[in-house]
């Protein structure tokens, strides 16, 4: 039961890492990377009951904390280059 | 930076858990994942989180940035006056046995020192570097 949720976590995480490859704009970039990092808490759970280790939730919070402040700062370094004119930024972001 | 109400109220409501989560993290890291280094970056995320939603000027009238410097002196201050001063007491570096009456209290009491030494020292260095980076207008 448990291992079934952790192959099914792995798998909407290659599709969400195909989405962040592929995503034509920069939000759909970020978008999954977020997803990304949700799935990973989801993960560490599971894998932490899957082991008889219910202290990895605290690893999970730990990582769910952390996910929420770096989406947050790579959001606010995208507006920032989108609100300054570009100085020398040939590849197209 | 004033406008996006969402992002700061959010913040506003994350910021004292991840703080808090921090201090669990510090002080429970003798019993579970944890330890001082990971308090200190979890201290230093709130308060990153803090800069990003506020500005970084109102972070830096939170936590003046001359004061991270010596904080960060002083948990290695901590963590090295510790081993002296088990030194001083008649033992090995770092031997917390003789820091109480009996040897495994002075151990927990030594590692709850060294850590806080430790996280102290994270959280200080790991806002340096952020207001270092974030202070640099080009």
């Amino acid at each position: 039961m448990l291992a079934a949720a952790a192959v099914g976590i792995l798998v909407v995480m290659a599709l969400a890492l195909v989405r962040a490859f592929r995503g034509p704009s920069i939000c759909d970039r970020i978008l999954a990377v977020n997803m990304i990092g949700t799935k990973t808490v989801l993960l560490i759970a599971v894998y932490g009951f899957l082991s008889g280790r219910p202290d990895f939730l605290d690893i999970a919070i730990t990582y769910a904390l952390i996910n929420f402040v770096g989406v947050i700062a790579a959001l606010k370094f995208i507006e920032r280059i989108a609100a300054s004119p570009p100085p020398t930024r040939p590849e197209e972001l | 930076m004033n406008d996006d109400i969402v992002l700061t109220v959010i913040g506003k409501l994350l910021i004292p858990f991840i703080l808090l989560f921090a201090l669990y993290v510090q002080f429970h890291g003798d019993f579970g994942p944890g330890g001082g280094f990971q308090a200190g970056v979890l201290f230093a995320a709130g308060i990153i989180l803090y800069a990003l939603t506020n500005g970084t000027a109102a972070a830096m009238r939170l936590i003046p940035p001359g004061l991270l410097a010596p904080l960060a002196a002083l948990g290695v201050l901590l963590y090295g006056g510790v081993g002296v001063a088990t030194m001083l007491l008649g033992r090995h570096f770092l031997n917390y046995s003789v820091l109480a009456q009996d040897a495994v209290h002075g151990q927990h009491y030594g590692i709850l020192l060294i850590e806080l030494g430790v996280g102290i020292t994270v959280a200080a260095v790991m806002l340096l570097i952020f207001f270092a980076f974030t202070s640099r207008e080009d």
